[in-house]
């Protein structure tokens, strides 16, 4: 753990010398947090958006989308990065463990991503309380529903993008490819989710085991994805 | 651990496809000693490296760093080494100073153990004045520096520097081989180089080894390698042709060559037949001006070896 440690302190260190990283976040959180509240204030009016429970839901999306363009930015960045000013080639002789490389990146990037989640939120119901005025903008919380997909589905989408990021950029060593990979992925597992949405409707079980299987699926992916890059095999992806 | 031996290879190959990188390689280097792996471009000499730190897997034979198998008991060898690659890897974002302290953190070395000897490493190459700067803002030369100052933190057993001179201005080599030097000089430490620095790697190695396209052409002492042990001086004579030096009586053994102009290499036996030349070029009337103890130069061997074939 000390070691995973280690990787985590020095990629916080060198988020703060990271302008694209930065910006990419800031304006994720801001466009998360304030467009949903003005779209839903434009359409019904001001206070729909603080009273009905699918406006709610429909700003926890937004939430989520936050989450996954944060950390679908971020987990294929902290490889890629590390591929072209060869500073992976220096971890991998370095005494690190290969699940603490990749475990570190991994997790760095999920908790990126839930805390880009938590400020869109953050934001969403300061923006909702300025507009609706103060009381019901808590709602979404207010649910059970809405909790769930707040803190559930946003943290296990955040966790199975995370890992997905890290393991498709070891693999392709071209920036825009990882993240087309990154976000086709992400994709592919939110089709069954919607087509749940719409078909089963909103019901608490159906959003929490939906919450349960992205981390399972990422908990997944994550193991077979330290089982299959063994540091021996990197050196000749990263001369690909 | 294997008695006398840092790093032992054992019919060590490897290959790309149809292309052998590095071919049968069969060698040790003793503990304590600083061992030149020299070659030119593409001999296969970063991919003895890689396979030395684990990066890599062998297609044939084996390596033992430090009495172990860096396969698979690779967290016991790194965590003993000190690693400069050809790319060495810098983190740009970061200052000079958060790169060692992350190498410091990688070793496991407590908070005030860390400040110490980031402290000490950046003073070791000069950089400690610049410890705050973001490393993106860094010469080639500077960055060389980092490198092998971070290799430095743990105090490893086994250094392995793949070039580490190279970018560096001729005041910045010098230093560098200085702080070879002493490095190797403390405590039993090892130090594998690879270099292009011929000059260099006659100065400062016990033994240097000469790849070409993954073969070992030859290993040995490298003040020796050209001579093959036998001792040569250089004469610089005055009056007398060609003729006359070539029909004086030597010693046992011993032979002139002219090297043009008045210029002649005598190899001997032994040093003391040195005298009695002099002597019967004095007894000829011969004139000498200058006798000068000659080492063939590494360099002059090392292209002999690998020839004009690669231009090296
Ligand atoms: N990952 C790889 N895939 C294919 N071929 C490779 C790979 N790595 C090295 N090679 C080949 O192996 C040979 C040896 O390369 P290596 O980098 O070990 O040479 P070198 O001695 O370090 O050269 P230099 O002095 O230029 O650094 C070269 O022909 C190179 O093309
Ligand atoms: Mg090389």
């Amino acid at each position: 753990m000390r070691d995973v440690m280690t990787v985590m302190w020095k990629e916080t260190q060198e988020f703060f010398g990271n302008r694209r990283f930065l910006w990419v976040f800031a304006l994720a959180v801001l466009a998360m947090g304030v467009l949903p509240v003005l779209t839903l204030a434009h359409h019904s009016g001001p206070l729909a958006s603080v009273t009905s429970s699918l406006g709610a839901l429909f700003r926890g999306l937004y939430v989520l989308f936050a989450a996954v363009i944060v950390v679908g930015n971020t987990a294929p960045d902290l490889v890629l990065h590390e591929r072209v000013g060869h500073t992976l080639d220096y971890l991998l002789t370095t005494r690190l463990p290969d699940y603490a490389i990749f475990g570190a990146k991994v997790l760095i990037s999920f908790a990126i991503g839930y805390l880009a989640a938590m400020l869109a939120l953050g934001i969403q119901l300061l923006a909702t309380g300025l507009i609706g005025g103060a009381g019901w903008h808590w709602l979404i919380l207010a649910l059970p529903l809405g909790r769930v997909v707040i803190f559930g589905i946003s943290a296990g989408l955040s966790l199975y993008v995370a890992v997905v990021g890290t393991f498709v950029a070891l693999r392709v060593g071209e920036q825009r490819a990882a993240y087309l990979v990154s976000i086709l992925s992400v994709g592919v597992l939110l089709i069954p989710f919607l087509v749940g949405w719409i078909h089963l409707s909103l019901t608490l079980p159906w959003v929490s085991h939906a919450a349960m299987i992205f981390g399972a699926v990422a908990v997944f992916l994550g193991l077979v994805g330290l089982r299959i890059f063994r540091r021996d095999m990197l050196v000749l992806y990263l001369q690909e | 651990m294997d008695g006398q031996e840092a790093i032992v290879f054992q019919g060590l190959s490897r290959r790309f496809g149809t292309r052998t990188a590095v071919s049968d390689l069969q060698f040790s280097v003793a503990h304590g000693s600083v061992f030149g792996f020299l070659g030119p471009n593409g001999a296969g000499k970063t991919t003895t490296v890689r396979m030395m730190v684990g990066m890599l897997r062998p297609s044939q034979g084996s390596i033992r760093v430090l009495g172990r198998d860096p396969m698979s008991e690779g967290e016991w060898v790194r965590s003993r080494l000190g690693v400069m690659l050809d790319n060495v890897g810098l983190y740009d974002r970061l200052s000079a100073a958060q790169n060692l302290y992350f190498a410091a953190r990688i070793a496991r070395l407590g908070a005030a153990e860390r400040q110490d000897r980031v402290e000490a490493a950046l003073n070791r190459v000069d950089l400690w004045s610049r410890r705050h700067d973001r490393v993106s803002g860094f010469s080639k030369g500077m960055r060389q520096k980092l490198g092998l100052a971070r290799a430095l933190i743990a105090e490893p057993q086994l250094l392995i520097l793949d070039e580490p001179t190279a970018g560096l201005d001729p005041a910045n080599i010098v230093m560098v081989r200085e702080l070879l030097i002493s490095l190797a000089q403390e405590s039993g430490r090892s130090i594998f180089l690879c270099t292009h620095l011929l000059a260099e790697a006659q100065r400062m190695c016990d033994r240097v080894a000469i790849l070409q396209e993954g073969r070992l052409l030859t290993i040995g002492d490298p003040n020796q390698l050209g001579s093959h042990g036998v001792p040569t001086v250089r004469l610089t004579l005055s009056g007398g042709d060609g003729m006359a030096v070539g029909t004086l009586a030597l010693p046992q053994g011993a032979q002139l060559h002219a090297l043009g102009g008045n210029e002649w290499r005598a190899t001997v036996a032994a040093d003391a037949d040195i005298e009695p030349i002099v002597a019967a070029l004095v007894a000829a009337k011969i004139g000498v001006r200058a006798v000068i103890p000659e080492q063939i130069s590494l360099e002059e061997e090392y292209l002999r070896l690998v020839g004009g074939k690669d231009n090296a």
